[in-house]
Formats: C-alpha cells, structure tokens, sequence
C-alpha cells in the first residue's frame, strides 16, 4: 500500500487528491493526534522503526517517501 | 476450433477486432466461457464490461458463481485503473447487477472513484447489499459513510460510522469516525456528559469512548481537561470541567507523573513519603470534586510503567514495585470509599483481561505523553461503560434466559435429564460456571426467569432435581417453559413481573431465536452470544446494563420478595372478594420523612420508576440530599410489608410548600405494590400533616408520560380538583378544610 493510501485512509480523503506537496499544513484534517497515528500506521504497514526525529520531519508527503525509502521500505 | 488460449496468444500478430469477435462467440460456449471472459477482461476491460452487461444471463448460466464473481472483480479492476476503461458509471451499473457475488473490496474501491453527483448509478444500493453479504467490511463501511456524509444523511452516516469502528477499532480509524462525527448533526439519542481529567494524552480512550457510548444509544458529549490542568480544572471555581458539568467523569493521574523517580531507585522511604503525598493528592481531588458536582466520579488505579528496578531481586530487600502499588490502591478504595458517588477502576483486573501486548509503548509515551496504548484502550473504553450506564439509568431489571445449550449443553428433550451436560468437569463445567455467575446478580437486585421452548416435565425436572444445578426453582421470579413464540412469552413475563419490556434482557444460544426477538420486541436486549459456552459468562460479565452504582437492602431481597408475590397471587385466587383478600394480605406500612440511611434507596425510585409516578421528574442524588435538607421542603418514604414478606421502602412523595400551600411536586410508587391502596396510605399521612402545618390547600402536579397510565385517575379518584396546565404539568387541588383522605381500611399504619 502507498503512502498515498494510507495517509488518505487515515485522515479521510480521497488518496487520489494527496500528492507529494500535500502537507500537515495543506490537510486540515492532519492534526497532531492523526500524525502520532500516522506514525504508528507507518511503521506497522512498512515494519520499519521511526525515531522521534523522524516523526518530527514527516509532516510532508515527499519526506514521508524520502525517509521511508531511506529505511529500505517499498510500495 | 482453436483454444481462448491459443486465440489470445494471437493476439501478438495483430487482428484484434478479428481476436475480439472470435472471444465474445467463445464467450457463450459453456466449455469456454470462463476463460473467454477471463481474456476479455485482461485484453479489453470495456468489451467485458459491455458483454457482461449485455449476457448476464449467459454469464450465470455458463459460469460457476464464484468464477464468475472473480471475473467481475477483474474487469471492474482492470477498468478502474486504466484511463481508457469503462466509463465508471457502467462500472456501477455492472457492479449493480452482480451486487451478490461481486468482492466487497472492488465495490469500495469503485464507490471511492465514482463520482457522488452521478445519479441513477445505484452505488448506495449495492453498497447496501453487499454490506448485507460482508457486514463489517471496513473499505466498504467507509466507502457508504463517504456517501452518507456528501449526501448530508446524517442519521445513516452516524449508523455506519458506528459499525465501522466495530469493524476497524484501530486507533487511527476511531480518530477518523470522531473527527466526522464533529461535521453532523447529533444522532438524537439521550445525551451524556463525560469528562476526561488526566495527566496523560486521553485522546484516543475519548474517541474509543464516543463509540461505546454510541453503541448504547447515547449522544457523547465529551470534555478533556487541557494537558496536565486536571487539578486546576477541579479547584478552579469557573474552569471549563465544572462549567461543562459531567455527568460521569473520569480521572486518571498516572503514578509516574506523579513521582518521577519511579523511573529510577528511590529508597523505600523515599517511595513510601512520595505515595502517601500521592493518593493525598487524589483523594484532596475526590473530595473538591465530589463539592460542587453530583455526578459520578471513576478514578483510575495507580499503573505505571516502569519494572520493578531490581528485576528477579524486587521484594527481597522491601516491598517489590507491584506490592508498592497494590498498596496504594488500597488506600486511595478506601478513601474513595467516603464519597457515594466514587469507584475505583482497578486497572490490574482490566490489564488481566486485555487482548494483544502491553499498555505501555514506550515510543508514544515518549513522544506523544500516551501512557495506555494499544488494544487495552478499548477495554479501558468497555470499563467506562459500566459507570455510565447505571448513571444513565440504563441498567436494565431482569435476565430472561434460555435452557438447552445456554444453562446447560445439549437438549433436555433428546438427552434426557442425565445426558445434559452440566457438572464440575468439562463438557459441563462452562455452564455451571455461568449459572453462578447468575446466581450472583440476584444479591445485586436482577431478576431471574426462564423462557424456553421445552416439555415443562423435562426441563422441570432438571432444574429441580440435577444435582448440578445452580439455579434452582426458587431463583427464577417467573417462568415461561411451553412451545409458544418466544416473543409472546417475553410479554406475558413482563406482564407477571410488573416491568417494562425494555427492562428485559434475553440470553439465547439459538441465533434464530435471537433474531425473532430482536424483530418483535426492539426493546429487550439481546446480546450477541458466543458459540463457545466457556465464554457465555464473561459475555454477560461484560454488559453494562448489568451495572449498578448501588445496591440497596430491597436490591438484596428482591428476588425473596418477588418470590412472595407469586404467594400472594396464589392467595389471590383462592380468596373471595377483592376487600378479602387485601384484608388476608395483612399490609402494614411505615412513613417518616428520608434521612441518610434511606437517601440511596429513594434516589433509585426517583430513577427507576416509570408506571406510578405523577411527574417522572429525575432528581440526582445530590439534588434530593438538598431537599432533604431544606426546611421549606418534605420527602417522605414509605416502607411496607405483609405477611408473605417485607415489601422494603417502596413509594416517596416530594413536596415543596410556597406561602403555606403544599404542593406535591413527586409522588411515585413501586410497580411491585400497585393494588394495595399503599398511594392512598401516603397522601392521607401527607394531607394531615399539611393541615397540621397550617395549610389550607394541597395542590399536586400531573405529567403525562408514554408509561405512567397507571397513576393517571390517581388525583381525580382522590377528589382533587383539576385546575390547569402548569408549564408541562396539569395542577389538582384539594381543599383541607373538609374531611381529610383517610386510609384503606385494610392498611394498618405504623409510626415510624
């Protein structure tokens, strides 16, 4: 599953109306109790571990890919 | 002829409109046709969209159905994803007409893409019926809430939200379901208030709470004190928490915020010194709380998350960490223990139960202040339940309960008395387990009874003489064992008993029996059943209807009186006239005004009774301490019994006197004693002590309800005057100038 998807599933909109710019401050619905969330969906979907640093950075779609693929996760 | 496989290798060479014309003729050959299709889909989605369409009756005639459902899903898929598929609305129409043996995933990815304005398509339709086929598909839910949601359907969308937090109770999807509760309008069920104090991040638990609120048909509205200001919050004369005045709130303070140094080594002293400070704290917190609100108050026990820092070692050189905290929650139950309206949650009990890993995660406790995490948020939000629905007076009077394969395993009727299976080893011992535990709700004031379709012989037979039995005859208050519909039984036993439907709880094995009831009569609870026996008793364990905040003398009695009653019924068809039988009755009842004692026990009439009660106003506790003590008001109580048994307080009247009138502002009774003139015995002791008081008039007020018919003719049967609506409630006066209401002649009256 995509980023995409899974940010759209947890936040409630449509995954096809995320894209790499969409960001914690274009997505209203990107509160801090759903990124805490995010994070957690993230590391069980992708079994990687993210530090607190990380979670601080993800707050873009393009990070969230950047670091996740750092971490040598794949969709 | 040549093979769909060999035609679709062709295809390489070109000629596809050739390919695709030798394909659909193969499509309506019944050795073919599958493969055909499966071609179809793979080289040209919208071809196979369109034959679908076209052959649906071939297509089902030639296709096994759960081939042919696969192929469907293909197609729609393949469609989907390509820019030159299927113009979605006949993705809708395809997926319409193969509603029952389409995948629930390919529906909830096409409802995602088609557009909501598009009319006609059908998608909320097949949405339903493929929700009838997969009920608790998680794409699917959401996929029907999206449409709910843009078609303003607010009731349909909080229905669905609800069944998709039973299908998904992840944390991030509970967030979502309350994050678009927000945007509706409320479902219209009774609202509660509940408040989150913490010195954590509740967020989650609030969100899990909403749900189960939900599920018992309550409105949430929910307050979260801001972080870390629980005790500001409860202290401060205008904080939001007492502005916002919870009905039920909870407190939970964790041990480590409370002493830091339970991360480290601190010596026992130290440990000592810090937990007295501690539960201290707290229970100061109780007390302030419990001074300017009535509501009920649930104060988490002590959990923290760190080890034992001597690991094996812990408890050889003092007490171990968890001796600590044992401990301390013993002192903070019995100081809580001071103030009637406060419970202690024990955590251990809740932290035995919970499915899957542990509470703490140390990442989100870091990083986000959570300190329960995890699946145990949701047996947190379970545990809650059982404070607010006692609050919300939802806790119901009576289980209703089944005999083969629900109190014991097999059928009485084909086994025989001595092939069941109950006893002291399994198969058996799962259901003497739960008859226990049944038998235990009778001290706390439920009632028993039985409606089961049986021979009365069989199933008497077993009940009175297996010596496995737990519940006996004498348990059971009423009893329905016959071959009628078990709906009907449902009513008459009500009927019997004197309480509402909706005071009915029914415990079935048979799914079908479930059903029919749930269809007939919505107002008995029918809670789900496992298949597995061994389970039943925490299933029922688990109710929060089953919950009491109290439990008072006539609680412990109950059934005994209940028991005297069918006596006294016995009586009654033995005896002659009405008049002689009320006189063989010997009634005797005792009146006096409500002190500490009989506070608890008159606050749960005031909650309880539906049928005689004039007004049906729902005093709080608190609210009737303070006429209790107020000068200008009276509240009486009256206690009665006769000589099969002790009736216990049973009827309470509230009346307020302006300027020297007396106005009767409640007046309610206990189903259990309508019939005996007990009301008459009241107002007759409540009308010469008004006159007494110098009175001239007593006025009394009326308010109509869907279930108080039987105390409607109470004030004109008394010779009261009717003098108009008052607001919500029609007046009556009686003069007191002329004789006084005087007893019925066969109540004797005692001082009390």
């Amino acid at each position: 599953m995509a980023p995409e998807q899974i940010i759209g599933r947890i936040f409630g909109v449509n995954p096809g109306k995320i894209d790499d710019t969409t960001s914690n401050t274009t997505l209203e619905e990107w509160d801090s109790m759903g990124h805490v969330n995010l994070i957690m969906e993230l590391e069980s979907t992708y079994g990687v571990s993210l530090s607190p640093d990380d979670a601080l950075q993800m707050t873009n779609v393009a990070t969230i890919k950047r670091i996740l693929q750092s971490r040598g996760a794949s969709w | 002829m040549s093979s769909v496989r060999d035609l679709t290798d062709s295809r390489l060479g070109g000629l596809p409109s050739d390919l695709l014309e030798q394909l659909v003729k193969a499509a309506t050959k019944a050795s073919t046709a599958p493969q055909a299709i499966a071609a179809l889909a793979e080289l040209d989605p919208s071809e196979a969209v369109a034959w679908l369409l076209v052959n649906e009756q071939l297509a089902r005639a030639l296709c096994p159905a759960g081939e042919l459902g696969k192929l469907v899903d293909t197609v729609v898929r393949a469609s989907l994803g390509d820019s030159n598929g299927a113009r979605v609305s006949n993705l809708a129409q395809l997926a319409s007409r193969y509603a029952d043996i389409v995948g629930a995933d390919t529906v909830a990815a096409l409802a995602v893409e088609l557009p909501y304005e598009k009319p006609g398509a059908g998608v909320k339709e097949t949405l339903a019926r493929v929700l009838e086929r997969q009920p608790g598909h998680a794409g699917l839910l959401r996929a029907a809430v999206d449409r709910a949601l843009r078609g303003h359907d607010s009731a349909e969308a909080h229905r669905l939200l609800t069944e998709l937090g039973r299908a998904d109770d992840s944390q991030a999807t509970l967030h979502y379901i309350w994050r678009r509760r927000g945007s509706l309008q409320p479902s219209g069920g009774p609202p509660v208030r509940v408040a989150f104090m913490s010195s954590f991040t509740v967020d989650p638990l609030a969100h899990y709470l909403d749900l189960e609120c939900r599920g018992l048909g309550l409105e949430p509205e929910i307050y979260v004190t801001p972080f870390n200001s629980w005790a500001q919050e409860i202290i401060g004369e205008d904080s939001g928490l007492r502005r916002f005045d919870p009905e039920v709130a909870f407190l939970s303070v964790a041990i480590d915020d409370l002493i830091t140094e339970t991360s480290g080594s601190p010596a026992q002293a130290q440990l000592d010194e810090a937990g007295a400070t501690a539960v201290g704290r707290i229970l100061a917190a109780a007390s302030q709380f419990s001074d300017w609100s009535d509501g009920v108050l649930v104060v988490h026990g002590f959990h923290s998350a760190f080890a034992d820092p001597y690991g094996i070692l812990g408890g050889r050189a003092g007490k171990s960490r968890s001796a600590w905290l044992a401990d301390l929650d013993a002192e903070l139950a019995e100081g809580l223990s001071r103030f009637p309206r406060a419970f202690l949650l024990n955590m251990a009990e809740i932290f035995a139960r919970r499915p899957g890993g542990s509470y703490d995660n140390p990442k989100m406790r870091h990083m986000a202040s959570m300190r329960l995490c995890g699946p145990v948020v949701g047996e947190v939000a379970r545990a809650y339940t059982r404070y607010i629905a006692p609050a919300k007076g939802l806790t119901r009077k009576c289980v209703v309960l089944d005999l083969d394969n629900t109190l014991w395993g097999g059928i009485v009727g084909e086994d025989g008395p001595h092939g069941i299976r109950l006893g002291g080893t399994s198969p058996g011992s799962e259901y003497q387990e739960f008859q226990r535990f049944l038998l235990s709700l009778t001290e706390r004031g439920f009632l028993l009874a039985i409606n089961s379709k049986n021979n009365p012989e069989d199933a008497l037979e077993v009940v009175r003489s297996h010596e496995a039995m737990v519940l006996r005859e004498d348990v059971f208050s009423a009893m329905r064992i016959n071959w009628l519909p078990k709906p009907e039984n449902m009513k008459s036993l009500a009927e019997e008993l004197n309480i509402g439907i909706d005071s009915l709880i029914f415990i079935d094995d048979n799914p079908n029996e479930r059903a029919i009831m749930r269809q007939a009569l919505p107002q008995v609870l029918v809670p789900e059943m496992p298949n597995d026996p061994s389970l039943y008793r925490s299933t029922v364990e688990a109710l929060p209807q089953l919950q009491k905040l109290t439990v008072t003398e006539e609680d412990r009695t109950r059934t005994q009186l209940y028991r005297a009653k069918r006596q006294r019924d016995q009586t009654r068809l033995g005896a002659g006239s009405l008049d002689e039988y009320l006189e063989s009755l010997e009634i005797a009842v005792s009146i006096g005004q409500v002190d500490e004692a009989s506070l608890a026990r008159v606050h749960q009439l005031f909650q309880r009774t539906n049928q005689f009660n004039l007004t049906t106003r729902r005093y709080t506790a608190g609210e009737l301490g303070a006429v209790a003590r107020d000068p200008t008001c009276r509240l009486y109580a009256l206690k009665a019994r006769d000589r099969f048994g002790d009736h216990g307080l049973v009827a309470t009247a509230l009346v307020r006197t302006e300027n020297g009138t007396w106005i009767v502002d409640s007046f309610l009774m206990s189903c259990r004693v309508i019939g005996y003139g007990v009301e008459t015995a009241l107002l007759a002791t409540l009308s010469e002590d008004a006159r007494a008081a110098g009175a001239k008039e007593l006025i009394g007020e009326y308010i109509e309800t869907a279930k108080n018919a039987p105390a409607r003719d109470f004030y004109p049967r008394h010779g009261f005057t009717e003098l108009g609506a008052q607001g919500q409630a029609t007046r009556w006066q009686r003069s007191l100038a002329d004789e006084l209401t005087v007893p019925p002649k066969w109540i004797r009256l005692e001082v009390s």
